[in-house]
């Protein structure tokens, strides 16, 4: 009398028997949504630099120099695409992040400069997510020492208590509002020959106010924050090697698409205010861009938009800061965490959302003015990040044989060596404003 | 007591206490001692990295090293099998903490002389660590307690340079549960991470990988050496065995059935041929079942001469005789254990049941065994043959979102 379990192998059997001998093959729904599964880190990455403080560069961009300043987005999208897509290939061939790496090759000294240029680059995003969301509700009324502190305690609450991740597609859908600048664009009726003239022919100048604007395009679109989300979100979604080129299309499409919608606010801007000689001092005059598709719902659009993306960063950036700086630092992580079991983690946290809350509310604060302040920061603390990057992404006893190829290396160089030459010169005009006019 | 931080970098003395070479690293090794012998030193000299013997040194302090010899060995500095460096392989590198089930990350080493040895002792893993590094010596007073992790209880070390039998000990690792060491090997790198499930035996793999997201079960597993992957599939569920191996390629997948042993793999082919979201895919065929003709007590005593009994035994199934797969009913244990030992089953049995079809929605299929608060549920084709059984932990799976699930305990197996 055979026992059940013996039983149980013969029906096995009889089932192979009756045909079943395959594998049961992946279905097409399956393999498209491991598709979009991965199409994500750099999209959602290089569109989160359209944030508040990103909208208002480019939009103040667009009125101060209108078409002049195009060509530069040319460059930044090749820079910006090089430097997203070396830092999401250590991510697949490591599986660890950038902060991680960061500890692990250069050791503590150089972890700590690194992770405070990290704290002061993203404190002044936060900050201006914040001035995003005071410069939003004031469009409708609400002045912001109402609702900065409001917006404060809900985003705090929000991750503290681990439900972020459900309001956090509210925010983004609004923040979507932004891709109406596309049609915009196109109703303000620009001069496209000046668009085309002024998107291939360089201008350059040493006027500090060129110099400012330069610098916090760079800033803003290629932020230090940015190389480090890419790689953590690679990481965190365990792509891998196998996976790589479906990730380096992402990458790059996510480039161009971030970039294109910068070209858009510039060329919206440009045609609507710069043409009528108005420069951004408020959000309504950014507002202003888009009436040409809302009409006088302009600012409701724009405020909207507005708001949606800073929350989305205000909760997201110091989260993944405190994220970054506890992992180099190997201490506790994790929302879930008491302040007790993990006080690096929380505090960094509540220290980002706070002072970012109070900067903000400071009152008669400039804030168009500000927003671009932070994005300098941003691109002053960029070199920093970018050679790091850069040493780690040529260690071979890391990366193999995916180090930079010679040209692509070469490209990667020039972009951090023009953007530390950069930061230099601004910071040399800032400092010593009559060296111009020898 | 000295910490690594405090070694490297000072000067290598001679006998006359003239300065000759610079403490670059120092080198354990990791055996089985718990707490791991220093055998030498990296020095380094002019840009030239070599190895000095621990034979060599009569002393080891904050002030450096001291030689008991005038000559040295200049030979390049080539590593052994069995040795780790501490400053390049541990410092600033994870490890699994098995006392505290949890990963952290090194700040600094502690190593104690003992009977005329030096020995690892321990971990430094608080921020005191950081700051002795940070802040030039002497600068700030660390007379504050510092939170040293045991040598003894590392049970993982995540660096790139030794091999994996030196960097686990499987054996402490062990002696946490599944679900804990998928939660550890999914804080480190996906390299790492696959270190720890190939340095687990066979069993404590598979009840890992079970407790670990899908994409990782069949990434670990891909890359894993194929007899190797084909033991550990053996010794997870059939269910959850034909789950990966549908998720692989099809290629591959066959490879591994092919290796596996006929009576797993008859287990597992048997469940292939159903679609992820049907009852078929959602069930089992670990169960029991016991013919009709039999009485309560031979069922009983049946029960406890099998060899091996599947997970779920709390529900018998009563089929039509010896060999036959044709379901009459279903007793669960506490009526058979209750019942009358001379009792037929066929009497004692319910005929009344639910059941699923193999093609049945998995969802619909899960939400009926919580309504009806079942345990388990059997899966019944056309002609009335029993193919398997869909447990409530499956079920639950579906019905419960994925946060929550992380946080529950597995019900079986």
């Amino acid at each position: 009398m055979a026992e059940p379990r013996a039983a149980v192998r013969a029906a096995g059997r009889r089932l192979m028997r009756r045909g079943a001998r395959g594998v049961r093959s992946v279905g097409i729904w399956k393999r498209l949504l491991t598709y979009l599964a991965i199409l994500g880190p750099g999209m959602i990455t290089a569109n989160a630099g359209n944030d508040a403080g990103g909208i208002a560069t480019f939009a103040s961009v667009g009125a101060e120099f209108g078409y002049r300043l195009l060509w530069i987005l040319i460059p930044i999208t090749i820079s910006l695409g090089i430097v997203q897509e070396m830092c999401a290939r250590m991510g697949a061939v490591t599986g660890k992040g950038l902060a991680d790496l960061i500890r692990e090759r250069f050791g503590v000294r150089w972890t700590a400069l690194v992770m405070l240029a990290l704290l002061v680059a993203n404190a002044g995003v936060t900050v201006s997510e914040f001035v995003g969301i005071a410069a939003a509700t004031e469009l409708f009324g609400v002045p912001s020492f109402i609702s900065v502190p409001l917006a404060a305690v809900v985003i705090w609450w929000l991750v503290v208590k681990g439900s972020y991740q459900r309001v956090e597609r509210v925010f983004l859908l609004m923040s979507l509002v932004f891709l109406s600048y596309i049609v915009s664009a196109f109703l303000s009726k620009p001069d496209w020959t000046a668009v085309a003239v002024g998107l291939v022919k360089p201008t350059f100048s040493l006027e500090h106010a060129f110099l400012f604007s330069f610098v916090a395009i760079v800033g803003t679109t290629i932020s230090p924050y940015m190389q480090v989300f890419v790689q953590s979100s690679v990481v965190e979604k365990g792509l891998t090697l196998e996976d790589y080129g479906k990730t380096k299309i992402d990458v790059w499409v996510g480039t161009v698409f971030a970039i294109l919608i910068v070209f858009f606010i510039v060329v919206s801007t440009a045609a609507t205010l710069h043409r009528n000689g108005i420069q951004i001092s408020t959000a309504a005059d950014a507002a202003r861009a888009l009436s040409p598709l809302a009409g006088r719902y302009a600012e409701l659009l724009f405020g909207i938009g507005l708001f949606g993306a800073s929350m989305l960063a205000a909760g997201v950036l110091p989260l993944a800061t405190a994220y970054s700086i506890s992992e180099a630092l190997g201490f506790e992580k994790g929302v879930s965490r008491s302040f007790r079991e993990a006080p690096i983690f929380l505090g960094v946290f509540t220290f980002l959302v706070a002072v970012g809350a109070a900067i903000a509310v400071i009152p008669n604060l400039p804030l168009i003015r500000v927003l671009l302040v932070t994005q300098v920061i941003n691109g002053l603390l960029l070199p920093v990040v970018l050679f790091a990057v850069l040493r780690l992404v040529n260690d071979r006893e890391l990366m193999g044989n995916k180090v930079n190829g010679t040209l692509y290396n070469l490209a990667a160089w020039l972009t951090a060596v023009v953007v530390t030459a950069l930061s230099l010169l601004y910071l040399l005009v800032t400092l010593f404003p009559n060296l111009i006019h020898l | 007591m000295l910490y690594l931080s405090q070694v490297l970098g000072r000067p290598i003395r001679d006998l006359e206490g003239e300065r000759v070479a610079t403490v670059k690293d120092v080198i354990v090794r990791l055996g089985d001692d718990d707490h791991p012998p220093v055998t030498g030193f990296v020095a380094r000299y002019r840009r030239r990295d070599f190895f000095l013997s621990r034979w060599r040194i009569t002393n080891l302090n904050q002030q450096g090293v001291r030689l008991n010899t005038d000559i040295l060995d200049l030979r390049p500095f080539v590593r052994r099998e069995g040795e780790v460096l501490l400053a390049r392989d541990v410092l600033d590198k994870q490890l699994i903490d098995v006392d505290g089930k949890r990963v952290v990350r090194v700040n600094d080493v502690q190593i104690i002389e003992a009977a005329a040895e030096w020995r690892v002792t321990g971990a430094d893993v608080s921020l005191q660590g950081l700051w002795r590094r940070l802040a030039p010596h002497g600068f700030l007073g660390t007379k504050r307690p510092v939170e040293v992790l045991d040598w003894a209880d590392v049970g993982y070390l995540a660096t790139d340079a030794a091999t994996v039998q030196l960097k686990s000990s499987s054996g402490k690792l062990a002696r946490l549960h599944p679900v804990e060491i998928a939660r550890l090997a999914e804080a480190l790198s996906y390299h790492h991470g696959s270190e720890v499930v190939e340095a687990l035996d066979d069993e404590t793999a598979a009840e890992t990988l079970e407790e670990m997201p899908a994409e990782r079960q069949v990434q670990i597993l891909a890359d894993m050496d194929q007899e190797r992957a084909a033991d550990i599939l053996e010794w997870m569920s059939p269910d959850e065995a034909a789950d990966v191996l549908g998720d692989l390629p099809e290629e591959k997948a066959e490879e591994l059935l092919g290796l596996m042993e006929d009576e797993e793999q008859a287990d597992v082919a048997e469940l292939l041929p159903y679609e992820d979201d049907t009852a078929g895919g959602l069930m089992t065929t670990e169960f029991v079942t016991l013919p009709r003709e039999l009485t309560v007590g031979e069922a009983l005593a049946r029960l406890r001469e099998m060899a091996e009994t599947p997970n779920m035994i709390y529900y018998l199934y009563v089929v039509e005789s010896e060999g036959s797969w044709k379901l009459m009913g279903v007793i669960a244990l506490r009526s058979l254990i209750l019942a009358d030992p001379s009792m037929p089953l066929e009497e004692a049995m319910r005929t009344e049941f639910q059941k699923a079809d193999p093609d049945e929605p998995a969802r619909d299929v899960a939400q009926r065994i919580a309504e009806y608060n079942l345990l388990a549920l059997p899966v019944i084709d056309d002609s009335g043959d029993i193919l398997g059984i869909i447990t409530v932990d499956d079920a639950m799976e579906i019905l419960l979102p994925k946060d929550w699930r992380q946080r529950l305990p597995k019900l079986f197996g």
